[in-house]
């Protein structure tokens, strides 16, 4: 045998005990969850064993409470605890999420200092010891001096049970001799405090600066409604009143019965059970004796009522199960209105429920807040279950349940937690407002790895293409859907021109009524759209078919909004978002009302294939730029016979946007190899295709329809990798500077591009498939798929940006803003607004450079002045 | 120092004699009493003459007869004890008037002034009378007192207020002065009121906390410790009153 540890007497006795046990809690540590569950089963067994014994040592040494009653609770404090927690993870790994890469790893918090009070002993050491085992903790118990005696004894035999199972030595210890300077100390040197005691020392241990899980007084009413069981009611009242004599801190300290009918009732229960009700005279010599200048005497804790009323001088019979105060105050002056830890009850007459509601929460307010309130009541009165649960401020809230019993849980309801240690929040003081368990002593390692985020792509469930293909997808309306009304959205010129006509006879063939609305202008406003949905709104119909370009299409789109929301809001729907999937904002389900197609007569926005739509309050001027999946057209119909006639103009500027929308696509932080794919495709075709569409129009169709089907590709491509910092800074060039958006992307495109293929940016994107910067490889890759040829990356993106120099000038785009005659004090007054206003722009959000501030104002300066390009890199 | 032979005794307790020398009042404490609590005595009510609080001005420290000895200014007037004997009828404003007086001291600092928690918690711990548990249960209960600072006179009461002959009103025998909780404090004078007569400690509390806008058992809360310090001066004829304060349990 070794010798037995040196006796807990002195602050270097601690220390030197805390030092030994920090070596054993360290080898403890590596414990496997069978090797702890072994442990933790032979101490919880031998626990149990011992329960009767325990329970006479503690009322002998304490002089307190009632053996039998003590036994249930050493009963509980194992068997309970055991099977609550005997198949909980508590080693290592607890959790494991390979799917999501995300683990949870449970270590021990180290040494525990564990204050136990003189009230449940041993029950408490018992609960204490049996968790810190659980969670591989050390823990060392600072008994109260009044039952040091039983308090140890429990530890000792939980810990030589546990030893006896392979648990190291002096992971249960204890100090012998306890002073305040002692507690005091072993809390300043343990990592994590279990206190359970008076608000002294819950006090004590807060102030130790290390984190405590302490607990509070209780002050616990019970309220009687006039629906409720009353025999249940006051039987149960009785039963939890008269356990271990009334010393749980859950215990109830007052009832206030509603109702003169119900209080006779429960008074004659009371009576009937052996209860005793104090006479007037009587009242005053109890109030002496319980409670000395606000505290309750010592001498009355845990003491039977027959004893407690000879304390008092009061005759009453010695099978006394309770002594009950009738009274009427509930301020602290009242004796009775305080906690008693003892058979002694206060019992208030309330005139209805908010009456007594009152009452408890003054009650609680006074000397319990956190803790505990009981209520009894027919639970069909939800409403005035609802309305306790709100005013109590207390961290258990007790229905037809015996507080002492039901408050430390698992007896009376089987999902709250059983424990002797019941956290009372912030009410009370405490870190946690829960009954304390083996949770509370574990440090959680979260164990994340890196993933990359879910990606789709989405496009319109049908894309219809290749010359004359409108017709064809418009029997489909008639012959397969069933549609009877369409409603056309157009502008004045397609309308004047014949556009419309060609799908309104189509329609007509098929006998399908329509109604067209022909009044979009460029940039259309809200007004313009509600305008229009007005004029839908009075047709009903259930198709919407929005011909045109960007602007017709979008107006298309929010009119659709409109007609199927109309309670939808454009500050809502037009917030910005960091990732679409993530976004504050839900967009209500469309397509219930009508179906919408998309048919485009320019080739450029890719509005057709788009979640995108732009609308301006003219009222405001303010751009509602919206943004959501909801808007994506259910189908597109792209048919080069709709853009033959476009002007040269028109051709132009929106190729380079299609060039553009590729490009961005192509290197931004979300791009996926689907959007790969159809990028890389529609800037090829707008190489191939774009000059002569530019020169000979439709005299040219292949072209045409090579770039009809670039504007569409590419569309899907910003669709779901969407744009970047070009289009950030376009889209205020073209706000302040009214430059075609198409025009004011390739401007500045190259240089862009310069600065996205810093090989050191500042800054670069955040999103976990952006691993490092790399958009100057993705430039040369989608180079060479377009014919560039070179030694290396840097050759192949300068002969890139030559060709796309080229493409511009063939076109006939400026070469600077300034070229485009925008005058040098307007554009250098409104500098500062652009750049903040672009940095803001969605479109920043995708950029594989994250952009500073300054560095836009830079490149605008740049574009402005075509000044010689430079590296952008930050050196 | 020598005392004159004008000198007129006015009080005789235990250790000590005290005499009203001409414009002085001389302690004269006998060989028994330790040197360092006369100089203690002394230092406080240097202290305390510094914060500003109206009191007597100390003005010499020496032997005497083999003992030692502080003499102070004698403050022409009447102690408010005296005068609430003398005119019970208006007791209720010498109430106020001690109050008031005991709130003004509290608003005082003295940063150097010994600790009230480390005082109580000296006097507890050489409590023989008590068992280690009760020890505990007050030290425990006096540990959960928050650090604070105001000016505690420690035994005030009506014998040590003078009303001055110029109307103010003066404050001696700073011999237990701290620097604490003025709750503690008033939770001192209470229980020198309840040795004499509870109804009129009843009238303190009653006045003190609506003055002080504080909740009774505020006050109340300490009176264990306040009463275990009591004990401490050993004057058996409270014992049995004092014990009978002390043992009560924290909840838990």
């Amino acid at each position: 045998m070794a010798k037995a540890a040196p006796v807990i007497d002195s602050v270097d006795a601690l220390t030197a005990r805390i030092a030994t046990m920090r070596k054993a809690q360290a080898e403890f540590a590596k414990f496997t969850q069978e090797q702890v569950d072994k442990i933790f089963f032979e101490a919880a067994m031998a626990a149990n064993k011992a329960r009767i014994p325990l329970a006479k040592d503690a009322v002998e040494e304490t002089g307190m409470g009632v053996v039998e009653d003590k036994v249930i609770k050493n009963h509980y404090a194992s068997e309970y605890i055991y099977n609550k927690y005997k198949d909980m993870k508590t080693c290592g790994v607890v959790e494991d999420d390979k799917a999501f890469g995300y683990k949870r790893v449970a270590e021990p918090i180290g040494i525990v200092a564990a204050v136990i009070p003189t009230t449940n002993p041993t029950s408490t050491a018992i609960f204490k010891c049996l968790i810190c085992l659980k969670t591989r903790n050390a823990i060392i118990i600072s008994p109260h001096p009044r039952a040091k005696k039983c308090t140890i004894d429990a530890a000792r035999i939980v810990r030589d049970a546990a030893e006896k199972a392979g648990c190291p030595k002096d992971i249960i210890s204890w100090i012998e001799q306890p002073t305040l300077e002692l507690t005091n100390e072993l809390m300043h040197s343990a990592d994590i405090i279990l206190a359970t005691g008076g608000p002294g020392m819950v006090n004590a241990a807060y102030s130790s600066g290390k984190p405590a899980l302490g607990v509070g007084p209780g002050n616990t009413p019970a309220i009687i409604d006039d629906t409720a069981d009353v025999r249940l009611a006051v039987n149960s009242i009785i039963h939890s009143k008269t356990f271990d004599n009334g010393m749980i801190c859950a215990s109830e300290q007052s009832v206030t019965i509603v109702g003169d009918k119900t209080y006779k009732a429960a008074k004659a229960e009371f009576a009937a059970r052996g209860c005793y009700f104090l006479k007037p005279a009587e009242l005053d010599k109890v109030r002496k004796a319980i409670i000395i200048n606000g505290s309750v005497n010592a001498k009355i804790v845990g003491q039977s009522a027959y004893t407690i009323a000879k304390i008092a001088g009061v005759e009453v019979p010695v099978k006394t199960k309770i002594l009950i105060g009738e009274v009427t105050s509930v301020d602290p002056s009242e004796e009775f209105a305080h906690e008693k830890l003892s058979p002694v009850l206060a019992m208030y007459k309330a005139k209805d429920f908010d009456d007594a509601m009152a009452h408890a929460e003054r009650l609680v307010a006074d000397g319990g807040y956190g803790h505990t309130s009981s209520l009894y009541i027919n639970t069909d009165e939800t409403e005035k279950m609802d309305k306790f649960e709100e005013a109590m401020k207390t961290c258990r809230i007790l229905i037809n349940t015996p507080s002492s019993q039901g408050g430390i849980g698992d007896l009376y309801n089987f999902k709250m937690p059983p424990s002797l240690t019941l956290g009372c929040g912030s009410w009370g003081g405490n870190s946690v407002s829960e009954n304390v368990g083996p949770k509370h002593l574990l440090n959680l390692k979260t164990v994340a790895e890196r993933r990359e985020n879910m990606l789709w792509f989405r496009t319109p469930e049908k894309v219809y293409f290749k010359r004359g293909c409108m017709p064809v997808a418009l029997d489909e309306l008639g012959s397969v859907m069933g549609k009877k009304r369409c409603f056309i959205v157009t502008d004045q010129f397609l309308y004047k021109s014949g556009f419309s006509k060609r799908i309104e006879d189509k329609l007509d063939e098929m006998g399908i009524v329509h109604s067209c609305f022909w009044d979009v202008a460029p940039d259309p406003t809200l007004q313009c759209a509600r305008r229009g949905e007005e004029q839908m709104r009075a047709f009903e119909p259930d198709c919407i078919i929005a011909l045109g370009g960007g602007s017709a299409m979008d107006c298309g789109k929010i009119m659709w909004m409109m007609y199927e929301h109309p309670e939808c809001k454009f500050e809502d729907m037009s917030m910005d978002f960091m990732d679409i999937r993530k976004r504050i904002y839900t967009f209500p389900k469309m397509g219930e009302k009508a179906y919408f197609i998309a048919i485009p007569t320019s080739s450029g926005t890719g509005s057709e294939v788009t979640p995108f739509a732009i609308i301006t309050d003219s009222d405001t001027g303010t751009k509602w730029p919206i943004t959501d999946y909801a808007l994506m057209p259910e189908m597109a119909i792209v048919d080069v016979d709709n853009m033959m006639t476009q002007p040269k103009g028109l051709t132009a500027a929106s190729g380079v946007d299609v060039l553009t929308h590729a490009l961005e696509a192509y290197v931004s932080i979300m791009h996926s190899d689907y959007t790969d794919a159809v990028a890389l495709k529609a800037m090829k075709q707008v190489f191939e295709n774009l000059p002569s569409a530019y020169d000979n129009g439709a005299s040219d169709p292949k072209a045409r329809e090579g770039m009809a089907n670039a504007s569409c590709m590419a569309g899907m491509a910003f669709a779901n990798a969407f744009l970047g910092l070009n289009h950030s800074l376009a889209h205020k060039l073209g706000a302040f500077h009214h430059i075609p958006h198409g025009i004011a992307n390739a401007i500045i495109l190259t240089r862009v591009m310069r600065y996205n293929a810093a090989e050191r940016p500042t800054k670069m994107g955040t999103f976990p498939q952006y691993g490092y910067p790399h958009a100057k490889a993705r430039y040369a890759e989608a180079a060479r798929f377009c014919g560039v040829t070179g030694k290396d990356d840097d050759e192949v993106f300068e002969k890139f940006l030559a060709k796309i120099d080229a493409l511009n000038e063939h076109v006939g785009v400026p070469k600077t803003i300034k070229d485009f005659g925008i005058d040098e004090k307007a554009f250098l007054a409104t500098l500062d607004d652009m750049t903040e206003q672009a940095f803001n722009d969605q479109c920043t959000g995708a950029n594989p450079r994250y952009p500073l501030m300054s560095e836009m104002k830079e490149l605008y300066l740049d574009a402005y002045y075509g000044r010689e390009p430079r590296s952008y890199e930050d050196e | 120092m020598k005392l004159s032979d004008k000198k007129v005794e006015l009080a005789s307790r235990g250790n000590k004699v005290v005499y009203a020398d001409g414009d002085r009042i001389v302690k004269v404490f006998n060989s028994e009493k330790p040197v360092s609590d006369v100089f203690n005595e002394a230092l406080n009510l240097a202290r305390i003459e510094e914060t500003g609080i109206r009191c007597p001005k100390v003005l010499e420290v020496s032997e005497v007869d083999g003992g030692w000895a502080i003499a102070t200014e004698n403050v022409p007037g009447t102690t408010l004890a005296k005068k609430v004997a003398d005119d019970p009828k208006h007791e209720k404003k010498y109430m106020e008037q001690f109050v008031a007086l005991q709130l003004e001291i509290h608003k005082h600092t003295s940063p150097l002034l010994q600790r009230q928690k480390d005082k109580y918690a000296r006097m507890i711990n050489g409590l023989e009378c008590l068992d280690a548990t009760t020890r505990y249960e007050l030290l425990m209960r006096l540990d959960g007192m928050k650090p604070e600072t105001a000016v505690c006179h420690g035994d005030f009461n009506p014998t040590n207020v003078i009303v001055g002959d110029d109307g103010k009103l003066y404050v001696c025998d700073w011999a237990h002065a701290t620097q604490g909780c003025s709750e503690a404090d008033a939770a001192m004078t209470y229980l020198l009121f309840a040795l004499d007569d509870q109804k009129t400690a009843d009238e303190y509390l009653d006045l003190y906390c609506a003055k002080a806008d504080t909740p009774k058992q505020v006050v109340r809360h300490w009176l264990s410790i306040v009463a275990a310090s009591e004990l401490s001066r050993h004057r058996k004829v409270n014992e049995e009153f004092l014990m009978s304060w002390v043992d009560v349990a924290d909840y838990q």
